[in-house]
């Protein structure tokens, strides 16, 4: 009697907890999908700079939130983002997304961003993007994005770039401006931040970058679905 | 009669005195692990059985402390073993072994959590499902969690041998 009381107090709140956690899930599993959501459906990219990789039709989307002087986003990119694109941007699997989040501790992250932006009107958002994370440490530094990244471009596509970034730079930081306001409504806290889309839903990955076999392996569960 | 009973009652009611508060701490505890494992299973409003541990597993990853192998196993396994020691904790079962294992459990989460705040990783916790962000206040929950389960250990340790001592 003694010792009776509270460990029967335990069982009958664990055995109340069993009966009904089934309950909770079988009402939900039953459930119909909700209708998508903002989030759910990929937000559609900014129609002025198309800063995408694959084709939009593919069954899976990654959105990247990212700046392109960070650090962890170089390392994302290098050792994760260049085999999601062999190994399923190019077959047509994945479609990627660059979102412009420029951390205001990277003095020449948006600078980097509105080069980005105006490559990316001429159909060189991968080629800028791989160009900039590729050689971060030799413009990072100084900010001397435009001097680098030339020797990567031919010069006349790379006045292109200077040209229109020039001309349009209000329309493009209010581009990035988009793309930040997204993040942030989106709780993004971070970079390189990704939220990934497959059949209706969208999940956000943990922040700073994921491991290219995790990330694999949940593409591949993705795509048997 | 009445002068022997009283101090009888007062003996009786100071003694389950830890009871309760064993008790008291010990479901305390088990929630908080069903809970823990609860936001691993169900996230974004729904549950996710066949595929909490692809998410879980990179939360576990950014930690770089296990191999790949290593980390999908934990991520497949330890949202039942949450489950599991919570509701053993609720039940009151084997207090001593559960609590600590749960001790020890915790122990290992707050070295990992030390170590990668020490690195300097910008990572997300993961306790609680993929939102936190690994911060001092997580450190300090849960290091109070472990000086609980600690509490509840040293206690169901303490009134075993009290209850040995009083059948011998």
């Amino acid at each position: 009697m003694k010792s009776l009381p509270v460990r029967q107090i335990g069982l009958l709140i664990f055995a109340g907890l069993c009966i009904l956690a089934p309950g909770a899930f079988a009402k939900k599993q039953t459930k119909a999908p909700a209708p998508p959501t903002e989030k759910a459906a990929p937000a559609a990219t900014n129609p002025a700079f198309k800063k995408t990789i694959g084709n939009p039709n593919a069954p899976i989307t990654m959105e990247v939130f990212g700046d392109f002087q960070c650090p962890a986003c170089r390392g994302f990119f290098e050792s994760t983002v260049k085999q999601v694109i062999d190994d399923y941007v190019i077959p047509g699997k994945v479609y990627i997304i660059h979102r412009d989040f420029p951390l205001d501790m990277h003095p020449f992250a948006r600078q980097a961003a509105r080069l980005a932006n105006a490559a990316a009107e001429f159909g060189q958002f991968e080629a800028i993007e791989r160009a900039l994370y590729d050689h971060q440490d030799e413009w990072s530094a100084k900010g001397n994005i435009d001097e680098v990244m030339a020797s990567y471009f031919p010069p006349t596509q790379f006045k292109k770039f200077q040209t229109f970034e020039s001309q349009h730079i209000s329309e493009i930081n209010a581009s990035i401006e988009r793309d930040r306001a997204m993040g942030m409504q989106r709780n993004v806290n971070q970079t390189p931040t990704v939220y990934i889309t497959a059949h209706g839903k969208t999940e956000a990955l943990p922040g700073g970058g994921v491991d290219y076999k995790l990330l694999k392996s949940y593409f591949d569960y993705l795509l048997r679905q | 009669m009445a002068t022997t009973a009283i101090p009888t009652e007062t003996t009786a009611r100071t003694a389950a005195w830890p009871r309760v508060l064993l008790a008291i701490g010990r479901i305390a505890l088990g929630l908080i692990f069903l809970y823990a494992a609860y936001a691993k299973l169900h996230f974004e409003g729904e549950w996710h059985l066949r595929d909490y541990h692809f998410l879980f597993a990179m939360a576990i990853d950014s930690y770089k402390i296990l191999p790949i192998p290593a980390v999908q196993l934990m991520a497949r396994v330890l949202p039942w073993f949450e489950l599991a020691l919570g509701g053993l904790l609720i039940a009151g079962v084997s207090l001593r072994w559960i609590g600590s294992i749960t001790s020890g459990l915790l122990l290992v989460f707050i070295v990992a959590m030390t170590r990668a705040k020490i690195l300097g990783l910008e990572i997300n916790c993961g306790c609680f499902g993929n939102n936190e962000k690994l911060g001092t206040a997580t450190l300090i929950r849960d290091s109070s969690l472990l000086v609980l389960a600690l509490a509840v250990t040293v206690g169901a340790f303490l009134i075993k041998k009290r209850r040995d001592t009083v059948s011998s």
